[in-house]
């Protein structure tokens, strides 16, 4: 098992590298420096800015050089706010992001395994279309259509809930996490219902059955397991969508996350930030792909002794 | 005990409503093994899985009849009262123990569940009571494996601790489905010896599924014989074998193969020798290992076998799983890799041959296959499918083809107005024609046909054989019969190889062989056989 | 028996099975309709437009619908008709030539690496691995950030995000059909490698590439919107659906109409190709379907 977990990180090491190059060599790539959409800047401050970030230096010296704050954890000054390391920029926005994230995972697994445990049980009734055809709902409204139209609704028209930020009036949560969590409810809804369905076709539920034991226990104890499997392998690369979806959801309702500041740094044209942020969602992003794996391998136990050298 | 009355269950599925049980009545009393004989479609698994209402209930619906287990029917049973029943006064064993059992729970909780849900009982001694299950049904060390997962055991071992997991709450019946065709025949015997056994020792009524004729001779008392959800017959097992009374039982009765060769070997003894395989090796290599991958173990499909075969025989080669008769079979095709040996068809040495000289020679020797639904492509109408051996050896141009594939639809039996239909539109035996007349469109010299009937109904089994009796005597062919199932050889070889772990164990003229097996392996392998 | 004289009994393939139960199948129907109803707008949309997509009418400013503009106008008096069919042009384009580059792509890398097989398969395999892991999305804010964004980035972009899933449904169903029995039956037969990939693999796998791909094209115009919401993608004067509810989302509240009309565009054409998507998946996998 050990070893599993040892030869994905040796894994991800080259991918991160391969991520931070292309960055890098994508950011040196565009047209024009880094400084040329600004206004005129006076000759001595563009030197001055060059000593400063090392501009001058040949393209691989700078990238080494990124690379050695990179492993001390340094993802160096913020172009934009050169008082501000790109460091405290991630920090300041991450808490956000990761709550909004957790709280739209959570509002996901909740409704979608619900929605599609129910559907599996009952398929062709209308406990099963009428959750699944919500799930087709969730997924066809993008949450740049769903969140508006939610914030019209509930925000300006009935004004039940908080139309923007994040904390500061109590509420403020539900609308952006629901909005975030719709698509992935209905994409979790549609899968747990097809893999249910899958798993309650199987002989062995009908062994269960045949030995007299409660539908209750025939669900959760035998049929989840395996139910739930496609489930996970879906919610690893999901957390890449869940990163590019809180660009727009923290664009919306105005959340000081790492999304929005990276949307911003994308237009501002902010280099470090974005290099920064590009690799930390890097990072973030095969964490979870390891993360969910580890899990899978938990769940089967045929897997489960391959990995720690069979029997 | 068990008293079943006009029991009849219908399904209605898209394409219309079929009757799957009709009017079926039988009795059963305590301790008595009753036999349910019939090929597919006859409604012998869905009769009793209706008495559980195990059967899928929206397509499906019991329209009629009852069930009555000690007085009370079991049919109209709400699902809190029928799981009262379910595994604890009645259980029910399965026919493939990999998939029947959960791969993700550990064998003790299966046992444990089982008798928890019926009897309460602390789960310490609920574990002793499941370590004494398995030990009872031949699991030795029980106490060290209780805690393993299906997957560590072998087929064998799986079916032991899925009886286990019947009787474990004590029911008065076992209704058994079909438990060991998915099993070796050796494996097979152990497992009807054990169920044999825990049926006297227990007092159990046994309601034993099968297609095999000879699997219900050795276990039941009693027989039944049902033909498309109608019971035709009932019996003793002496009267139903020896004195069947109605044509279906007959005609069962007589697919049977009990019978020798009905035809003498045609076999021409020719120098070179037909086929001549010198030290053959095909082996498969496993990798594994943490970061870099080396090989973990190696297979032995094929291990360093000899043999000779004479031109116009009918070889059989006899093994039970893993024995290595398939990859044999595949290896003289080139349907798999060899690492080492020869493969000298009339002196021509196969293995040798370039790439263009070889699929020149493919038209020699062709290959029939077990599976008659996978091994035509479901995209191509019989027509294409026969006409394509035809047009890629220029045997037939685009003008003689439609002739020349009439003829074959002939000699296979198959009507000729069927040619431009697709292969799911045909039942099994019939596809089973078609793969036959693609394998002899070629005209082969050597035929290799793996397993061609065990996918089949005991009926329609016979009618292949005998085509393929016919068209080995017509077209002058050489044919390699892979097998499991001794009988099947016996009527149609001259001559047995039985292999074990791919090494060749003994080989000798079918009769001979049967009568006289030398090795200890065959004779295990006839002893198992079951005997009407 | 001499038959010959008979006629011959016609058959039924399983794509014409298939397209029966496609039929059956209303909200497919629906769907294709629907969708069938959007490529026609988009087709005839310089003809059949009631006014050019950048003409602004400042002095009318946004009004609600109207008779002479039935979606209303936008804060420039830009007819919102026009600008939403203009931007199903894009849309569709997106998708349709998106999801082919993908197509290709993915089609020949996961057909090569499944017929392969061995070493070649392991190898290619391990690189779509490899790039699965890279976060693409990401990748084409930064490009679209770098590079500005023209359709053509789009394009090349978003194919190469799709054809990594498509590589992978491709090779895992040539494995599959490789190791059906009729394949090595062909293989016996003498046919070269050509035409058992043309006359055995691929009609048995043209299947679930269909339905894939169906359902990749909303997947790619989802991302396209994605990317122009956020103003990375189509710049205005072109309108693009993201792009026109972007715009809608900052007057949501005095001018809602800017905001629903293009959503429901858009989510309208998500829904009949997921709609058309799924009932082609029923329809080619009977196990799969309702009974």
């Amino acid at each position: 098992m050990l070893f599993f977990i040892i030869r994905r990180i040796a894994y991800s090491v080259p991918v991160l590298l391969m991520v931070t190059l292309a960055t890098f060599l994508m950011i040196h790539a565009a047209p024009g420096g880094p400084f040329s959409q600004e206004r005129k800047i006076p000759l001595e401050v563009v030197k001055h800015l060059n000593e400063r970030y090392h501009l001058d230096d040949p393209i691989w010296e700078q990238f080494f050089d990124y690379c050695k704050h990179l492993l001390q954890g340094d993802f160096g000054p913020s172009f934009k706010y050169p008082s501000h390391t790109v460091n405290d920029l991630i920090a300041a926005g991450f808490p956000a992001t990761c709550e909004l994230a957790i709280y739209a995972t959570l509002f996901a697994l909740v409704v979608g395994l619900t929605a599609g445990v129910m559907a599996s049980l009952k398929p062709n009734s209308w406990q099963d279309y009428l959750p699944m055809s919500g799930a087709m709902l969730g997924i066809c409204l993008p949450s740049f259509v769903l969140g508006p139209l939610l914030l019209l609704v509930f925000g300006i028209w009935l004004q039940w809930l908080p139309v923007a930020g994040w904390g500061q009036i109590p509420g403020d949560k539900i609308l952006p996490s629901i909005t975030l969590g719709a698509s992935y409810a209905a994409y979790i809804a549609r899968i747990s219902r097809g893999g249910m369905l899958e798993i309650l076709s199987q002989d062995y539920i009908r062994t269960a059955r045949a030995k007299g034991l409660s539908t209750s226990r025939i669900i959760f104890v035998h049929a989840l397991r395996g139910g739930i499997t496609p489930v996970i392998s879906f919610l690893g690369p999901a957390i890449a969508g869940l990163l590019a979806g809180s660009f727009v959801v923290e664009t919306i309702f105005q959340i000081p996350g790492i999304g929005r500041f990276y949307i911003q740094a994308a237009f501002n044209r902010d280099y470090t930030m974005i290099m920064g942020c590009t690799i930390f969602f890097a990072f973030l992003i095969i964490l979870f792909n390891l993360l969910a794996d580890v899990v899978l391998v938990l769940l089967n136990p045929k897997l489960r002794q391959e990995m720690s050298g069979g029997r | 005990m068990l008293s079943v009355k006009n029991l009849r269950v219908v399904f209605n599925t898209r394409n219309g409503t079929t009757v799957a049980v009709d009017d079926l009545s039988f009795e059963l009393n305590a301790g008595e093994v009753v036999a349910i004989v019939g090929e597919s479609g006859s409604g012998k698994s869905v009769a009793c899985y209706s008495l559980l209402g195990l059967i899928p209930m929206p397509p499906g619906r019991i329209e009629g009849g009852a069930a009555e287990f000690y007085g009370k029917d079991l049919l109209p049973m709400s699902e809190p009262e029928l799981r009262c029943v379910r595994g604890n006064k009645i259980a029910m064993i399965f026919q493939d123990p990999m998939t029947s059992l959960n791969p993700y729970m550990r064998v003790a909780d299966q046992l444990i569940e089982t008798i928890r849900q019926h009897k309460s009982m602390s789960k310490q001694d609920a574990h002793q009571k499941a370590i004494q299950a398995l030990l009872e049904v031949g699991i030795r060390d029980a106490e060290a494996r209780i805690n393993d997962y299906p997957h560590q055991f072998s087929g064998g071992m799986r079916q032991r601790v899925m009886i286990a997991m019947a009787l474990i709450a004590e029911p008065e019946l076992l209704i058994a489905d079909e438990p060991t065709t998915a099993l070796d025949v050796t494996v097979q015997a152990q497992i009807l010896a054990l169920i044999k056994n825990l049926q006297v020792t227990r007092k159990l009524a046994v309601i034993f599924i099968t297609h095999d004729l000879g699997v219900a001779a050795q276990m039941a008392d009693h027989v039944l014989v049902m033909e498309k959800g109608i019971l035709v017959e009932q019996g003793t097992t002496e009267n139903i074998f020896k004195h069947p009374q109605h044509a279906y039982t007959r005609k069962l009765l007589s697919a049977v193969l009990t019978t020798t060769k009905p035809t003498p070997s045609l076999a021409q003894h020719t120098e070179p020798p037909f086929l001549h395989i010198a030290h053959l090796n095909t082996w498969f290599t496993q990798y594994g290992g943490a970061f870099i991958k080396r090989v973990v173990s190696r297979i032995k499909g094929v291990d360093d076998i000899s043999l000779t075969i004479q031109r116009g025989e009918i070889v059989g080669i006899v093994g039970e799983s893993g024995s290595g008769k398939s990859t044999l079979g595949r290896s003289i095709m080139r349907l798999v890799d060899t690492q080492s040996g020869e493969i000298l068809l009339e002196g021509k040495n196969l293995l040798a041959l370039s790439e263009t000289d070889l699929k020149k020679s493919r038209r020699d020797f062709q290959m029939i296959f077990q599976d008659p639904y996978a091994s035509l492509n479901p995209r191509m109408t019989v027509f294409d499918t026969l006409a394509e051996p035809l047009l890629v050896h220029g045997l037939a141009t685009p003008q003689t083809v439609v002739e020349q594939v009439n003829e074959l639809m002939d000699d296979v039996g198959l009507d000729r107005r069927f040619i431009r239909k697709y292969p799911h539109e045909f039942s099994g035996g019939q596809r089973q024609r078609i793969a036959i007349a693609r394998a002899v469109a070629l005209k082969p010299k050597l035929i290799i046909a793996d397993e061609p009937v065990s996918a089949l109904d005991v009926t329609i089994r016979a009618q292949i054989l005998t085509l393929l009796l016919q068209l080995t005597q017509k077209h002058q062919l050489t044919m390699l019969f892979i097998s499991h199932d001794m009988s099947v050889v016996r009527y149609l070889c001259d001559r047995v190889l039985v292999m074990q772990k791919g090494k060749l164990v003994e080989q000798g003229a079918t009769e001979d062989l049967f009568t006289n097996p030398k090795e200890a392996y065959t004779q295990q392998l006839l002893a198992a056989i079951p005997k009407l | 028996m001499n038959t010959s004289n008979m006629p011959l009994e016609k058959g039924t393939s399983l794509a014409q099975d298939a397209f029966r139960r496609l039929r059956k199948n209303k909200m497919a129907v629906f769907g294709l309709f629907v969708l069938v109803f959007f490529i026609v707008i988009a087709l005839t949309t310089p003809w059949l437009a009631p006014y050019t997509y950048d003409g602004q009418n400042l002095e009318l400013g946004a009004v609600p619908p109207s008779a002479q503009h039935w979606l209303g106008t936008d804060t420039l008096g830009r007819d919102q008709l026009t600008r939403i069919m203009y931007g199903s042009r894009v849309s569709l384009m997106v998708g349709f030539i998106a999801t082919a580059v993908a197509l290709l792509i993915g089609v020949l890398w996961g057909a090569t690496a499944g017929f392969l097989g061995g070493r070649v398969d392991a190898i290619m395999m391990r690189l779509v691995d490899v790039l699965y892991a890279l976060p693409f999305t990401i990748f084409i804010v930064l490009l679209t950030v770098i590079f500005g964004s023209s359709m053509l980035l789009l394009f090349l972009a978003i194919g190469a995000v799709e054809w990594l899933t498509m590589a992978r449904i491709v090779r895992g169903q040539v494995l599959t059909i490789k190791q059906q029995e009729f394949v090595e039956a062909a293989i016996s037969m003498g046919l070269s490698p050509w035409q058992i990939i043309t006359r055995h693999l691929i009609p048995n796998v043209i299947g679930p590439i269909i339905v894939y791909t169906t359902l990749t094209i909303p997947s790619v115009i989802l991302l396209e919107s994605f990317l122009s919401f956020l103003g990375l993608g189509i710049q205005p004067p072109q309108s693009s659906w993201g792009s026109l509810i972007s715009g809608g989302v900052e007057t949501m509240e005095e001018y809602p109409w800017l905001l629903i009309f293009p959503g429901l565009a858009l989510s309208i054409t998500l829904f009949s190709l997921n709609f058309l998507g799924d009932g082609l998946r029923d329809a080619l996998d009977p196990r799969a379907s309702k009974d």
